[in-house]
């Protein structure tokens, strides 16, 4: 099957700014992808670029398999979410609404049934004749919804479109977009700063940094085997803990911690040889007693009902999370243990894992 | 004199007696004189009666000869004419200007600068700049149009009847189009650039974009532009002065010019009353319409 949308060795210069380098990207017909990445790593810029809101200086991209390089964004029939929302100030929600319909001649009689039905669909039936300043951020975002899926485009691009929500309301919305996505069959893609958004709502997962993809694939893929340190420590929330250590060639690594602990590890590799492990919190058990041991001695304790945040004390500091409420108290002595499947690690100057 | 320094210390009340100042003064500088103007305009006043507070009475009368006096319907033809031509002219030029500049290439910024030099030029230099390239004999426009081959002998225009009121309307254009471009340039920057994105994308071509988006967003300062442009437009009195004086033969003599003919040059001050009363009721009403344009500014 042709993929909806495809780049090949896509490059975008800013004069001698490199922002987007070597981007290699498949997304098939149906797809969820997420670009996800710290700020300024390019998100914007690669959707920008697939609009064609950005020309792209190398490299092809392809949509339905037709290169689309030079088609202005007005012939390449996506839909755009803006952060923004970008909503028309001086046409009503149902203007907004039908405004791609309009350009295409749509009669007006058709036009009103599709804005009702997608009213229907995004919940703002009552709003249809409402300015866009008379809504809410929720319903404005609604609104920028119903825009993009009133017209069947060939894709929808989704530039961080609930980071001006709140929390809740935010969680909420990532399902709905999601459900809708799949109700309605479309090929999304979809940016965002937070990746436990990206990790919830799509099929694949995109990590961009300094304009360069640095691993992609499904959610759980990326969480179980980071391609490298970044990776690692950007996947998962709370952030991998990160302790200098050094193998002993007998299947264990050496942490560099108080009392030099032992952890096993699933790869042999040379004695002596310098690693950075990667720990993540909700991976560390508190104080239980089969296998290899790291004695910490508690610094602070966080609860938050569901969970509780253990902090140790010393340098490198390591973040420990338990299920429900804990007992343990700032100053306890504990020790730690860790699955050897559940121990990663890293070359320390390439930052790469490494494999046994 | 406690509550005053009170007042000036917290601010409070300062605000009143700015307020006061202000009404004041404009009271005395413009409104009385405002009244006065009304008033004269149904009165007998001449140069030996200007001194003197109480004048006659002259009812209507000076209305009823303003009306019935030959000239004024060319004056009221001429100055339709000039206004409604300045404004369409400065108008249209100025937004092309304005939509010119806003593709931000290089140096247009510097460009349209360039082009504000001729907006803060006095109304009279610009009147005798103009005297000079409208010269009949040895004028650059004929010069340009005579080597173009669009006319063979070279034009009077300043003193042909028939093209009198244009060379200042001419003059007049070139001299308020900056002032139009910048008011519409910075209406065309307010507009958020992901509006346009965002059409773009749903479809829209250049031209929809134009007629869809900027025209409607624009609304209201396009309502202000041309309100003020027809203000300006009926004080433009320098210019008249510097290149024609109303010539020849009154052929462009338009309303303000002859208020200020009668009262200045034949002293008939009651009559020139007649003509600003009358130019300061139109102005009222496109005032009203200035106001009602900026209140209904497009806003997300
Ligand atoms: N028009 C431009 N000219 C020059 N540099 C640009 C331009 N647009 C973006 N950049 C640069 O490209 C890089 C990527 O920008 P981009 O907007 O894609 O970041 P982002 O990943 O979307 O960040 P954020 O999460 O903050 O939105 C940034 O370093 C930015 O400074
Ligand atoms: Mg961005």
């Amino acid at each position: 099957m042709t993929p909806q949308i495809e780049l090949v060795d896509v490059q975008k210069h800013y004069g001698s700014f490199h922002a987007l380098k070597d981007i290699n990207l498949t997304v098939p017909k149906g797809q969820f992808v997420a670009l996800v990445g710290p700020s300024g790593c390019g998100k914007s810029t690669l959707l920008r670029s697939i609009a064609g809101l950005e020309r792209i200086s190398g490299g092809t991209l392809r949509i339905e398999a037709q290169v689309v390089n030079d088609l202005p964004p007005r012939k390449r029939d996506l839909a755009m979410v803006f952060q923004s929302y970008a909503l028309y100030p001086h046409m009503s929600v149902r203007d907004n609404l039908t405004y791609a319909l309009r350009l295409n001649g749509v009669s007006k009689a058709e036009r009103a049934k599709a804005a009702e039905e997608v009213a229907g669909v995004i919940g703002l039936e009552d709003l249809l004749d409402r300015k866009p300043r008379e809504l809410s951020g929720g319903q404005r975002q609604r609104v920028a919804m119903g825009r993009a899926i009133i017209r069947e485009p060939k894709a929808f691009l989704f530039d961080e479109p609930l980071s001006n929500l709140d929390a809740a309301l935010r969680v909420r919305m990532r399902k709905e977009v999601r459900a809708l996505h799949d109700r309605i069959g479309a090929t999304s893609v979809y940016v965002t700063h937070d990746q436990i958004e990206a990790m919830t709502m799509a099929d694949h997962v995109v990590v961009l940094r300094a304009g360069v993809i640095e691993q992609q694939g499904a959610p759980m893929e990326l969480y179980d085997r980071p391609a490298n340190r970044f990776v690692a420590g950007f996947i998962g929330s709370p952030a991998m803990n990160f302790v200098p250590g050094a193998l002993t060639g007998a299947g264990t690594v050496r942490l560099e911690l108080p009392g030099s602990p032992e952890i096993g590890v699933e790869m042999g590799g040379e004695a002596g040889r310098a690693v950075t492990v990667g720990l993540r919190p909700e991976h560390l058990i508190v104080g239980r007693e089969e296998g290899a041991k790291i004695p910490v001695t508690i610094g602070a304790v966080e609860q938050t009902g569901s969970s509780c945040y253990l902090f140790t004390e010393g340098d490198p500091e390591v973040l420990v999370t338990t299920e429900g409420t804990s007992a343990i108290r700032a100053g306890d002595a504990v020790s730690l243990h860790v699955a050897p499947g559940h121990v990663h690690l890293f070359d320390p100057k390439t930052g790469l894992t490494l494999r046994g | 004199m406690r509550r005053l320094l009170n007042s000036l210390r917290d601010g409070i009340g300062f605000d009143t007696l700015l307020v006061i100042l202000a009404l004041s003064y404009l009271m005395v500088f413009a409104g009385l004189p405002l009244i006065y103007n009304i008033v004269i305009s149904f009165q007998t006043v001449d140069v030996f009666s200007l001194g003197t507070l109480v004048h006659p009475s002259a009812g209507v009368e000076n209305y009823e000869s303003i009306f019935a006096d030959r000239q004024a319907a060319t004056v009221l033809w001429n100055t339709v004419i000039f206004t409604l031509g300045s404004v369409a002219l400065q108008f249209t030029l100025g937004f092309a200007l304005a939509l010119f500049f806003h593709q931000n290439f290089t140096g247009a910024t510097w460009i349209r600068g360039l082009f504000l030099a001729a907006w803060v030029m006095p109304g009279l230099v610009v009147g005798v700049l103009w005297n000079w390239l409208l010269s009949g004999d040895f004028g650059v426009i004929n010069y340009v149009l005579e080597s173009l081959g669009l006319i063979d002998e070279p034009v009077f225009w300043r003193s042909n009847p028939e093209t009198s009121l244009y060379s200042v309307l001419i003059a007049n254009v070139w001299y308020g189009t900056p002032f139009n471009m910048i008011l519409l340039a910075v209406g065309l920057s307010s507009i958020p650039e992901d509006l346009y994105e965002a059409a773009e994308l749903d479809g829209a071509n250049a031209f929809q974009r134009f007629w869809t988006i900027t025209l409607p967003m624009m609304r209201a300062t396009i309502g202000a532009v041309l309100a003020l442009g027809v203000i300006f437009t009926l004080q433009q009195f320098d210019l008249f002065a510097a290149i024609t004086q109303g010539g020849p033969a009154g052929s462009s003599t338009v309303a303000q010019y002859w208020s200020w003919e009668l009262s200045f040059r034949e002293f008939d001050f009651g009559r020139g009353a007649v003509i600003s009363v009358l130019m300061i009721v139109l102005v009222l009403f496109v005032s009203l319409f200035y106001v009602r344009s900026t209140k209904a500014e497009t806003q997300l």
